[in-house]
């Protein structure tokens, strides 16, 4: 007898499994808070919006707009305020909530604007995009954006793909020193571009596609390590010709390259 | 025989129509390269003789309100120029010295009209003015080949190319080399700024080679035992340290770590990271706080974190004195691994040399409610040392301010303690 209940109960769980194979349990063991990245946050910030907290991009980023949407959600729910989804916040959220993680991705994978209000037909909420992602796929100092970040990537991958990942940092370190120099123009995209600054450019070595290992470099560089120690210029011993190069100041050698003020 | 030849001649045809092709699209290229430079070229001169003028202009006026708009303009003019100059194909040397230049022009106007003073900007720009119409002089002579009717891009692609004593632009440079030193003496706090950049302050025991392993060891006890190589720095650098390389493993990476007292600037390794993870933020926060209590930073407060891909990165700054200001230009910034905790990561080059804190600074409080506009939440205060324009040291409100609407949009705004000015307004995602 005892057998077959438990059988039976199997059995039910089971089917229920093979009808329902995509219900996505609601977000993962991580408590989320301000600066986490990922797909948790995504969740987050779709049942923010689903319950009309949150007015803000479903982009993955947990900055302010996330945050204060959280809060008031806390508030109204009279749970503990503060901006933190724990256990309690994530439960209440999912039980009053509904996600569709596939249709969200869906939408952010092909870089449709959307929203995702309850009550409204998930047809009406989006609108085409870019064609392409348009969420955030890495997290900034406030002062880059996304297109300075995939300029240095380019850049640092056509000048240096084959130096060691320090020699990668420093490469991208020398652009963001530039940047705070005079003697340089005031934007990322200037400095890169100045006729004669960088051969990549030159040789369009420029365009070909950076790996996620020059991106990280570029990334760490935003975030402020400079293994040139603020070196404004670097150059190849083996290939430099100009008289004028080897009258600066050297600082230190990172594989195939010399870094000077 | 008669084939072979009938088809060699379509060959011949053949690459003949094809070199002739390419030589059209290359002239082609060069005609609209030549044209885009010699339009930077007319814009950048156009511009210099606008801002001689400003300037010039500038001298006119006692008027506040007619002075301020001309600095405005020399303000403006100055950033165009600088732009228009930097697409220009020049020499490194020439390109470094305008930018310089008329950026310090530029600065000039913006902090006379910030700070109301005038009497110091007309007595500079005296001699600015006369310097400025020298050069323009200069500069048309040294342009004036591009102009001419057999000028090609040839003529663009040698000037970068030639040495100094060879260009046409060798006493536009050599001038704004001597101009630049005389109108534009490096204040107090640009000199003290420069020195804190070249850690010259640093009197401490020099350690050897062995001591420098040592002190990374303690930081990044994973790395014990690994296979180093360590180099010193090159002779000229401002301050000696040690390059320390090392591979332990799949661990890759390096640390710089001064000879004097073996302080370290920057670690960074370098190691297959699981973008799954199962440490959790405050774990990461814990973790942080052990280790660099363990290396002896004991005065650091977390100011911020973010989490990406492969690693959290986190930025901390050094707290002072009762009210537990943040001292920004103290900071340190950390890299964790997400899969494990694992340190990959510490750049203290600016913690190295602390700042000096004077205490003589006024904190008057401010009125928000009157600060900003209604509707405007202050969500948090906290006080914090900055540097501003002048790189001067102050002390400052740092206020977290929200929108109070759908969107809930934040700032993040500095403001002197002393005098209120704003100091930087950032917008917070």
């Amino acid at each position: 007898m005892v057998r077959s209940i438990f059988m039976s109960v199997i059995l039910i769980f089971g089917t229920l499994a093979v009808i329902k194979p995509n219900e996505p349990l609601a977000f993962s063991g991580q408590v989320i808070e301000r600066g986490a990245f990922g797909d948790d946050v995504i969740e987050l910030q779709a049942r923010l919006q689903y319950l009309g907290f949150y007015k803000g991009k479903i982009d993955g980023i947990f900055g302010y707009g996330t945050y204060w949407a959280l809060r008031n959600f806390q508030e109204k729910y009279g749970l503990g305020v503060d901006g933190v989804a724990g256990a309690k916040t994530k439960n209440k959220l999912a039980g009053i909530s509904d996600y569709d993680s596939e249709w969200v991705h869906q939408q952010i994978n092909k870089g449709n604007r959307f929203t995702y209000y309850g009550g409204i037909p998930l047809a009406q909420q989006t609108s085409a995009g870019a064609g392409s992602s348009e969420s955030s796929d890495v997290q900034l100092p406030v002062k880059y954006s996304e297109r300075d970040l995939q300029l240095m990537a380019n850049a640092v991958y056509g000048e240096s793909r084959g130096e060691p990942y320090e020699g990668q940092v420093a490469v991208a370190a020398v652009i963001l020193n530039r940047l705070e120099s005079p003697d340089f123009p005031n934007t990322i995209s200037e400095i890169i571009f100045q006729p004669g600054a960088f051969t990549a450019v030159a040789d369009g070595q420029i365009w070909l596609t950076p790996n996620a290992r020059a991106k990280e470099a570029v990334l760490d560089a935003m975030n402020g390590w400079d293994p040139s120690e603020n070196a404004l210029y670097y150059f190849n011993p083996k290939t430099a010709t100009s008289k004028w190069i080897w009258s600066r100041q050297q600082i230190k050698q990172i594989g195939e390259h010399i870094f000077c003020y | 025989m008669k084939s072979a030849i009938y088809l060699l001649s379509i060959a011949v045809l053949a690459l003949g129509l094809y070199s002739y092709e390419v030589r059209k699209d290359n002239e082609h290229l060069e005609q609209t390269i030549q044209a885009q430079y010699t339009n930077s070229l007319t814009n950048a001169s156009e511009k210099l003789s606008t801002l001689q003028q400003s300037v010039s202009q500038s001298l006119l006026f006692q008027d506040e309100v007619a002075l301020d708009n001309e600095l405005d303009n020399i303000w403006r003019i100055s950033n165009e120029f600088r732009s228009t100059i930097s697409s220009l194909p020049l020499s490194r040397e020439v390109s470094n010295e305008w930018l310089r230049y008329v950026g310090n022009i530029g600065e000039e106007a913006k902090f006379a009209a910030d700070n109301g003073d005038y009497e110091s900007w007309h007595k500079r720009m005296t001699v600015v003015n006369q310097n400025l119409q020298a050069l323009a002089d200069e500069w048309t002579v040294a342009t004036a080949n591009f102009y001419q009717n057999d000028a090609s891009i040839s003529e663009w692609a040698s000037v970068a190319e030639k040495e100094s004593d060879e260009s046409p632009f060798k006493t536009v440079s050599s001038n704004l080399k001597s101009y630049g030193e005389t109108d534009f003496p490096l204040t107090a706090s640009e000199s003290d700024w420069i020195k804190k950049n070249e850690l010259q302050k640093l009197n401490e025991k020099e350690i050897t080679k062995e001591q420098a392993i040592e002190k990374l060891e303690l930081l990044v006890p994973d790395i014990k035992d690994a296979s180093y190589t360590v180099t010193q720095s090159k002779k000229d650098a401002p301050y000696p340290f040690y390059h320390i390389q090392f591979v332990k493993g799949n661990r890759v990476g390096y640390a710089d770590i001064t000879v004097k007292g073996g302080n370290i600037l920057s670690f960074l390794s370098e190691r297959p990271v699981q973008e799954k993870t199962g440490v959790t933020q405050q774990e990461i926060r814990d973790s942080v706080t052990k280790l660099l209590k363990n290396a002896g930073y004991n005065d650091l407060q977390l100011v911020e974190m973010r989490e990406n891909h492969q690693a959290w990165h986190m930025s901390l700054a050094r707290v002072v004195g009762e009210d537990k200001a943040l001292v920004y230009p103290d900071g340190i910034q950390v890299k964790i691994s997400k899969d494990s905790g694992e340190l990959l990561g510490l750049n203290a080059m600016e913690y190295v040399q602390k700042e000096e804190i004077k205490e003589d600074q006024k904190t008057v409080p401010v009125d928000w409610k009157a600060f900003f506009r209604p509707g405007t939440q202050v969500e948090e205060e906290q006080l914090i040392y900055t540097e501003n324009e002048a790189f001067q040291l102050r002390k400052c409100y740092q206020v977290i301010a929200r929108f109070d609407n759908d969107l809930n949009e934040t700032f993040r705004v500095v403001v002197d303690t002393e005098n209120h000015d704003v100091l930087k307004v950032e917008y917070m995602n």
